[in-house]
């Protein structure tokens, strides 16, 4: 047993009241593994609520014709199905996975602003009503896509007003976090544990938080200029005035491209942990993976009018940004290189944790490839706006950052719940998961090419097929995260199941697993002394 | 709530590593709040 033990979980399992209980434990919550717990619960909750949009839109989409909604509200439903997936339950997940396992992961008491990590996440509540609510407002809720595009966003309702306010929150919230993070990591590692021995998800969170930080702020200024746009007569993005809309999408875009790294490398992170303890071996190529995060994050920066192709720029401005896209296939391909490389010819066994890290990898692989595909200026000219780069898109969102982030719940959750997710329950999620994603996402490929546009309520005959296979998937898709949270998750959280042991996975590395399961309300008070390869603790 | 003392690699008391931090996240706070009130000012005024 660790001498972490001895301090930790010896001392606080006898005084198990030195924190509060009820509900002040969650609202004035400052311990970051509480914190976690809050953002896991709030982002898949707000998953739901963005999947019950998407529904919406596939129900609408089974047949051709105006079933179920008219195309105001089709709009509404697509927008608002996007800014509450990306800012309501990816993003505030991997942040909730973060406060979760990076002190853990690093020998840290907490995170390094306890009391503003509550706030980070109690902003984020109001943000979520007002983004929900704005549905019931005048005019519903707002319709320009979750890109926030002008001129659409000058000419809505009250319901824009409180889309944007919410926005700024949630960045607020995310830099508050990011914040934290990067003060935590860098100023609160155990001793031993230098940069270059820091597990990958804490590398991969370290480069996210830059890109955060970086690049939220250009979005909050963005809205704050249709703001005032809307009420206080200036003319940036107003064409009636004299503005240049095209001037938003190149600043909403520098913004929304390292938001899409934002959202991926906590992913790779979780999936570079996976690989290795399930193979039994250790990460091939570890710092060339750190340099290729590095480089996958500067690079984000430079491609952002990949985006805009078919806005009419100069050809020596796609072909820059043509190239500078298809460079960031090099970063990438050496993480699915050194991944592959780390399962080559290693013990590997093929629990819960391992099934979405490797779906994680074949289907986003799959995702990254179209994005290759869509990188080239003369084929985006044809697929910009059709289903092909909507495929494209959930390729690496949903089966990129949704599965890595389940891949993480069944690795981590028996270090977060104390007990054993059965591997039954977990294999019935990710078969289902993975063949009812392809069955929704597949198809589009083909509709796209055919040249079916996206945000369109109605279309004609000849998309019928797809779209309903299409649909019938989605709804599958739905159901198994209603399955995830009835039958795995619910269960988990009312301590069902197999206790689990200290180290639930056998070659699993990392200060994680040297705390007891459930982790201590306070772990690592006084700083572990740990070994030389920054895995274990020795006194 | 956390009480628990703080902890970084080099001895270091726990005061001042509250002082290290806050040092860090004010500079990064003024990063991000330089980059949004920067770009606005740089499109308002060279645009």
């Amino acid at each position: 047993m660790s001498a972490v033990l001895d301090h930790g979980g010896h001392a606080h399992d006898d005084h198990a009241h030195d924190h509060p209980h009820g509900w002040r434990r969650w609202v004035y919550a400052t311990n970051h593994k509480d914190i976690g717990t809050l953002y896991l619960l709030f982002s898949f909750t707000m998953l739901l609520i963005g999947g019950v949009l998407a529904l919406g839109i596939r129900a609408e989409l089974f047949q051709p014709g105006l079933q179920f909604v008219n195309p105001e509200l089709f709009n509404q439903l697509t927008t608002m199905h996007g800014i509450i997936m990306v800012f309501g339950a990816i993003m505030p997940a991997f942040v909730g996975m973060a406060n979760w396992m990076i002190p853990l992961q690093i020998g840290a008491s907490d995170m390094a602003f306890a009391r503003m990590n509550n706030f980070s996440f109690w902003l984020m509540i109001p943000a979520a009503l007002l983004l929900v609510s704005s549905f019931f407002m005048p005019g519903g809720a707002p319709a320009a896509g979750w890109t926030l595009y002008a001129p659409l966003t000058l000419q809505m309702g009250p319901s824009m007003d409180a889309g944007i306010f919410a926005m700024h929150i949630l960045g607020a919230s995310s830099i508050m976090g990011s914040i934290n993070i990067v003060v935590t990591i860098l100023n609160m590692r155990a001793p031993g544990m230098t940069l270059m021995k820091m597990p990958m998800f804490v590398w991969t969170w370290l480069i996210t938080a830059y890109l955060l930080i970086a690049v939220i702020p250009v979005l909050a200024g963005a809205i704050t200029m249709t703001l005032t746009d809307r009420h206080f007569g200036t003319s940036f993005f107003n064409p009636a005035g004299g503005g240049d809309p095209i001037m938003y999408q190149h600043i909403f875009w520098f913004f929304g491209h390292p938001e899409v790294y934002i959202m991926i490398l906590p992913a790779f992170g979780i999936v570079s942990q996976i690989v290795p303890a399930f193979a039994r071996k250790p990460l091939f190529g570890y710092h060339s993976m750190v340099y290729a995060t590095a480089s996958i994050a500067i690079l984000s920066f430079i491609v952002w009018a990949h985006h805009m192709f078919a806005t009419g720029m100069p050809v020596t401005g796609q072909l820059f940004f043509m190239y500078a896209t298809m460079l960031i296939s090099v970063p990438t391909g050496v993480k699915v290189f050194n991944w592959v490389a780390t399962m080559w010819k290693g013990s590997m066994t093929f629990e819960t944790p391992m099934l979405w890290a490797v779906g994680f990898i074949f289907v986003f692989t799959m995702g990254g490839f179209t994005g290759l595909i869509c990188s080239m200026a003369p084929i985006d000219t044809q697929i910009q706006d059709t289903y092909y780069v909507v495929a494209h898109f959930h390729y690496v969102l949903v089966a990129g950052s949704l599965y890595a982030l389940y891949a993480g719940v069944y690795y981590w959750a028996p270090k977060w719940s104390g007990v054993m997710i059965p591997e039954w329950k977990g294999k019935i999620h990710f078969w289902g998961s993975l063949i009812t994603f392809n069955v929704t996402f597949f198809p589009m490929h083909f509709l796209g090419l055919a040249g079916m546009p996206r945000r369109y309520a109605d279309y004609p005959m000849q998309f019928a097929d797809f779209n309903m296979v299409a649909s019938i998937g989605a709804f599958g898709f739905g159901l198994m995260q209603v399955f995830f949270l009835f039958v795995v998750l619910i269960p988990m959280m009312r301590g069902k199941g197999e206790p689990a042991p200290q180290k639930p996975w056998e070659g699993a590395e990392g200060l994680e697993w040297e705390v007891p399961s459930p982790a201590p309300f306070h772990t690592y008070e006084t700083p572990p002394k740990l070994d030389a390869t920054a895995t274990r603790v020795i006194g | 709530m956390s009480t628990a003392p703080m902890t970084r690699p080099n001895p270091i008391d726990a005061r001042d590593l509250r002082r290290r931090n806050l040092r860090m996240g004010l500079i990064l706070a003024s990063v991000a709040a330089t980059f949004m009130v920067g770009f606005m000012v740089r499109i308002i005024w060279f645009s």
